[in-house]
């Protein structure tokens, strides 16, 4: 290309100077006859040499055709008269139709790129179905119509493949593993912060709370069978009342055990006392009216440990022919 | 097969390490950089594991194919500076004595660096096929485009080619891409295969695409020439144009 333009920009100034050597035309007989000729023959090589070399003037891959001008324009310092003015203008011509037809094959051989044309050569490649194509072709360039096979954009990736250096992905042989876990780790160990604060603050609330109601519900368990104690002996005040009849419920191992402890705190309060009748069985019997502070005194002095087995609860339960409980459950389970 | 290499590696860190003085003479051309100095303060074995460390860390991290950041391989592996570019030059002659790969640094600005084959691909490697392979198709349609449009596109001829490759960037989900337009502003920007930029003073804004330096690095603009020329089944040469060019820039990173 650049050749190309050099060539014209040549011929364009060469063209102008033309008219010089013929303003000297009278002097074309003086004794620099020699030197003419050897202009005129070397004009005459230089033509038939252009000449003849004619496809490696066109090529676009040297610079022949300008070095041929150069030549020429060396030549045309010499030139005097009009006879070798005219084989300079020949050599112009003949330059003037190679760059012509240089120019002209620069342009035949140069492709633009069409991306549409690209695109269909790559639909080719990736094995569309033309047919298919065909078919939709009515509604104008549609871009979805025909039939791409599923394993196009494979087909030309492994094509593509073979014009990168990528290197190849790591792989571990025993299954897939995610090079990225510490995304994650930190929020699970916030979490778990979280958890162990709200803990700390639930829980002593909570403990609080249990603590209280079940004092409580001991507490109230407590009057409650002072009450069912006191019903009983206003009831009949001269029979004593039996200790294991009064705390054993027939049905429930549990709650006679439970009964049991209930009463200890009366006895500790001294609010109730148990003794032994004639038959050497414990009785029970209030105290709250009579007797008052001495009894506070000898009941301090004494300690008793009763224990209850299963068995003995059975045993019990069938000796004194139980048959139903002197202090009902409470009526709501404890909490 | 790996026995030669691994003499010839511990070899080179005998020399540097375990007789300093006596190899230094006999092998040791290069002088006892800042960087070697530094090293001495380290066994030859925990040199040899960072060592290690690194090359497995580049290995991982580079199955993202997202460039890891000098940043993160001091922080995750080293852990001082100053001993990271001889550790760094060493993982890499580990990468490419045993695994054919190569460390390159493709941003000196933000220190980033990616992996490439020091090898070209082989014809039929079945064994490198994976879910990767289609975007590839993909790429080097889009890569082939900017180089063909003079190394710049706008974003719209990028979908329109797309769209007549059969391809619909309007959000819908492709079967085998998914979302292609978050494909290829995204994951292939972040991978640097491509740049993706706003052509200035632009209302609404325009974007242009752009190679990305990994494009530069994993291929070429000769091969996408050569690309172009084998799918349109003419000669490189017949787009003189780019032909000079990928010529030129063949030439200048000095390989034919």
């Amino acid at each position: 290309m650049a050749s190309d333009s050099d060539g014209e920009e040549q011929a364009g100034r060469r063209g102008a100077g033309r008219g010089l050597p013929e303003e000297d035309i009278a002097r074309e007989d003086s004794e620099d006859m020699p030197t003419r000729r050897l202009i005129r023959q070397q004009y005459r090589e230089l033509i038939s040499t252009v000449q003849q070399n004619h496809e490696l003037m066109l090529s676009t891959n040297n610079d022949k055709l300008t070095e041929a001008l150069e030549d020429a324009n060396n030549l045309f310092k010499g030139v005097s008269c009009a006879r070798e003015a005219a084989l300079d203008a020949q050599f112009l011509v003949l330059a003037s139709n190679l760059g012509k037809e240089k120019a002209n094959r620069l342009h035949s051989d140069m492709i633009v790129f069409d991306p549409s044309a690209f695109a269909e050569d790559l639909l080719s490649l990736m094995g569309l179905n033309r047919l298919e194509r065909q078919e939709s072709d009515s509604e104008e360039e549609q871009a979805a119509s025909g039939f791409l096979p599923n394993n196009a954009w494979h087909k030309l990736g492994e094509e593509a493949k073979t014009y990168f250096r990528r290197a190849p992905v790591f792989h571990f042989m025993l299954g897939t593993f995610t090079p990225d876990p510490p995304a994650e780790r930190p929020r699970i160990e916030r979490q778990r912060k979280k958890n162990t604060s709200d803990g700390n603050r639930v829980m002593p609330a909570q403990l609080e709370k249990m603590e209280g109601s079940h004092q409580e519900a001991t507490e109230k368990e407590v009057e409650r069978i002072l009450g069912f104690l006191n019903a009983y002996y206003m009831e009949d005040p001269d029979t004593p009342i039996s200790f294991l009849e009064f705390v054993t419920d027939p049905n429930s191992f549990a709650r006679t055990v439970e009964n049991m402890f209930h009463v200890s705190f009366l006895i500790r309060d001294g609010l109730a006392r148990i003794k032994l009748d004639h038959n050497k069985l414990p009785v029970i019997e209030p105290l709250n009216s009579r007797g008052g502070e001495n009894d506070e005194d000898t009941q301090a002095q004494k300690q008793a440990v009763i224990s209850m087995s299963y068995q003995e609860w059975q045993n019990i339960v069938k000796t004194f022919e139980i048959s139903q409980h002197m202090i009902p459950p409470a009526p709501q389970p404890l909490t | 097969m790996s026995h030669p290499r691994h003499s010839k590696g511990s070899g080179s860190s005998q020399a540097q390490y375990m007789d300093v003085d006596e190899e230094l003479t006999l092998s040791q051309t290069q002088t006892l950089s800042q960087a070697q100095r530094n090293l001495e303060h380290h066994s030859p074995r925990q040199v040899e594991q960072k060592v290690n460390e690194v090359v497995q860390f580049l290995l991982i991290k580079d199955q993202k194919k997202i460039p890891i950041k000098r940043i993160d391989i001091v922080k995750n592996i080293i852990k001082d500076y100053k001993v990271f570019p001889e550790i760094l030059k060493r993982a890499n002659q580990t990468l490419q004595q045993v695994f054919g790969l190569e460390l390159v640094e493709i941003d000196p600005k933000n220190h980033t660096y990616i992996l490439i084959s020091k090898f070209p691909p082989l014809e039929g490697d079945t064994m490198n096929d994976d879910e990767n392979t289609p975007k590839m198709g993909l790429l080097i349609v889009i890569l082939s485009l900017i180089f063909m449009k003079g190394n710049q596109v706008k974003e719209s001829a990028v979908w329109e080619m797309l769209r007549r490759l059969h391809i619909d960037c309007s959000g819908g989900k492709h079967k085998v891409f998914g979302d292609v337009k978050k494909l290829v502003t995204e994951e292939f920007v972040r991978q640097k295969y491509l740049e993706y930029t706003r052509l200035p003073h632009t209302d609404p804004p325009e974007f242009q695409f752009k190679w990305g330096p990994r494009a530069f690095k994993e291929t070429s603009k000769k091969q996408i020439l050569q690309f172009v020329a084998k799918i349109q089944n003419q000669s490189p040469k017949s787009w003189m144009g780019q032909y000079n060019e990928a010529e030129a820039e063949a030439s200048a990173a000095g390989k034919p």
